[in-house]
């Protein structure tokens, strides 16, 4: 605009001074009039040099105005950089953030979490033939774990029981006033894993005896009663000391699993050699005079030998073992011996079969001679989730059955037959039943009817 | 029962054991694929063909995963615990536990101890 103001003021004065130079072409001109115009000339040209002026500072100020515009277009793409960068720090927090935490390694100066308790509880209703039906807080029984470093581990079991006041010469007999719990050690050992193949346990140490007593009781089995000759006839426990452990063959999951121990071993409930007097869990190391002592003169010693193996795919295994144990059971003049043996087997196949089944064959001296004792079971069990049935809870549902039986080398044997199911409410919450068909030649021992609810925790 | 009767009761039930023993190990064997030759499955080669030098024939061991003895083991004495209903830390006392009562080899316990602490609870 103001370039355009100059061209035409300076046009405008070219047009006067040529209209002068005509007029005074034409006529004469006076001093007052040249005057006169020579002053608006002045005045023009001075204006001329104001607009000039004015145009340079008008200039100064576009270029100034320029040189603005470019630092805040600079200075827009540095803050757009800037929320660029910053939208993409936000994302990858945002994305760290939506992760799972990295584990951190456990502390284990520091942090005490190695104290554990497993377990289980049932509760029970029982209906033997000839007798009330009844319920029955059978058991609880957990188990502590503590935990010392990698290799240490403290394990004690318990089993809480109630029943009515215990008075064996209540007439008529069990009505004994109000009620009493007892409350046992099951088992008490401190395990120490010395390196990857040998394990040592001391303690109250539940005998490899066969696998049913260690892997077998409670809540662990399906039926809710032990097999006869496994009550019976071989110790459950023993206080003493054992090395344990396995050793893998090869990367396909066979192993050879071992263990020897030397425990206090069974003993004479009476001190006698009498045949009945056999005591198979009394001796414990202290006496019920406070006496520190084992009952009898030298401890019995045993093991077992396993050998493991998977097949086919997971789920397919079959496990094999040969266990024994032999010592003094008495403290009479003519010392006798007590000797059992255990062959056991247990066979999966597939998640829905298994089969566990046990040998037991015990020997011992007495006042009266040798009596020999033997039993067994075979049990086998069945989920019918296997059959693909689309009915309504029959996925939950496992078939099981055993057969049992015993002789005592003393009184006539006894056989079991046990038909039963398990309905699984959850993985650890069980509903289990049986029915056990008894022959005995003891009219006490009748058939029975048990309902059981399991939870394992 | 006479004497005679009872041996031969022992007998019978002896022969019987070991006939499931013996019937269970050598199915088992058999049937093991984790054992598997490839030699057996080597594709068919027609007669008179250029046979190039074979080595010798190698057992090819499927190694276990954690997951896979997880499923092994646990299973056989009770129903499966799932991995989340323990945290890490108790799960290492657990498998300890685990590891002593049903001799599950120090190896594998530790595969399947890894299993469990990384798809635990936390």
């Amino acid at each position: 605009m103001k370039t355009n103001v100059i061209r035409y003021g300076m046009a405008a004065t070219t047009g006067l001074l040529c209209l002068a130079q005509a007029q005074a072409a034409r006529a004469e001109v006076s001093d007052a009039d040249f005057n006169a115009l020579k002053e608006l000339v002045g005045q023009l040209s001075q204006e001329v040099h104001d607009l000039q002026t004015t145009n340079q500072v008008q200039n100064q100020k576009h270029q100034l105005d320029v040189q603005q515009i470019q630092d805040l277009q600079t200075k827009l793409a540095q803050t757009q950089q800037t929320a660029t960068e910053a939208k993409q720090k936000s994302d990858e927090v945002a994305e760290v953030q939506s992760q799972p935490p990295p584990r951190v390694p456990i502390d284990e100066a520091t942090v005490n979490h190695n104290f554990q308790m497993l377990g289980d509880a049932e509760f029970q209703y029982d209906k033997t033939s000839g007798q009330n039906g009844g319920f029955l807080l059978a058991d609880f029984a957990p188990i502590f774990l503590y935990r010392g470093g990698d290799n240490i581990l403290f394990e004690a079991g318990f089993d809480t029981i109630l029943q009515n006041g215990s008075n064996p010469n209540s007439v008529p007999p069990g009505h004994d006033m109000g009620y009493g719990t007892t409350f046992n050690l099951s088992f008490a050992q401190l395990d120490y894993v010395m390196n990857d193949y040998m394990t040592l346990c001391a303690g109250e140490l539940l005998l490899p005896l066969g696998t049913y007593t260690e892997r077998g009781a409670g809540w662990l089995n399906l039926i809710p009663d032990n097999p006869l000759a496994v009550d019976s006839l071989i110790p459950a426990t023993g206080v003493g000391a054992e090395l344990r452990g396995s050793v893998p063959f090869g990367e396909s999951g066979q192993y050879l699993e071992y263990a020897v121990y030397g425990v206090n071993g069974p003993s004479s409930n009476d001190g006698t050699g009498s045949p009945t007097s056999l005591d198979l869990g009394g001796n414990v190391g202290l006496r019920n005079n406070n006496a520190v002592a084992s009952l009898n003169g030298n401890p019995s010693g045993g093991g077992r030998l396993g050998y493991f193996m998977p097949f086919y795919k997971p789920h397919y295994d079959v496990e094999l073992g040969v266990s024994g144990m032999a010592g003094q059971w008495d403290n009479t003049i003519n010392s006798h011996m007590w000797a059992g043996g255990v062959l056991d087997a247990a066979l999966d196949l597939g998640i829905n079969f298994k089969f566990t089944g046990e040998y037991i064959m015990t020997q011992y001296g007495s006042d009266a001679g040798e009596v020999t004792q033997q039993g067994w079971f075979a049990q086998a069990s069945y989920r019918l989730a296997g059959l693909n049935l689309e009915l309504p809870g029959i996925n939950n549902v496992q078939l099981v059955g055993r057969y049992d039986s015993v002789h005592d080398g003393i009184n006539p044997r006894v056989e079991r037959y046990t038909a039963g199911f398990v309905y699984y409410i959850s993985n650890t919450f069980l509903v289990e039943g049986d029915y056990e068909f008894l022959h005995s030649p003891d009219p006490t021992q009748v058939d029975d009817f048990l309902l059981q609810l399991s939870y394992g925790f | 029962m006479t004497m005679k009767q009872k041996k031969n009761r022992n007998l019978r039930t002896c022969a019987t054991l070991v006939a499931l023993a013996a019937v269970a190990w050598f199915g088992s064997v058999a049937a093991n694929p984790l054992l598997a030759d490839p030699s057996t499955n080597a594709p068919a080669v027609s007669e008179g063909a250029i046979q190039a030098p074979t080595p010798p024939p190698a057992q090819i061991v499927h190694k276990l995963t954690g997951a896979e003895l997880y499923s092994i083991h646990c299973n056989r004495c009770h129903p499966e615990r799932y991995p989340t209903e323990r945290t890490a830390a108790t799960w290492k006392t657990i498998m300890l536990h685990m590891q002593v009562r049903a001799q599950i080899p120090v190896a594998q316990s530790r595969l399947i101890l890894k299993y469990l602490q990384d798809n635990s609870g936390r």
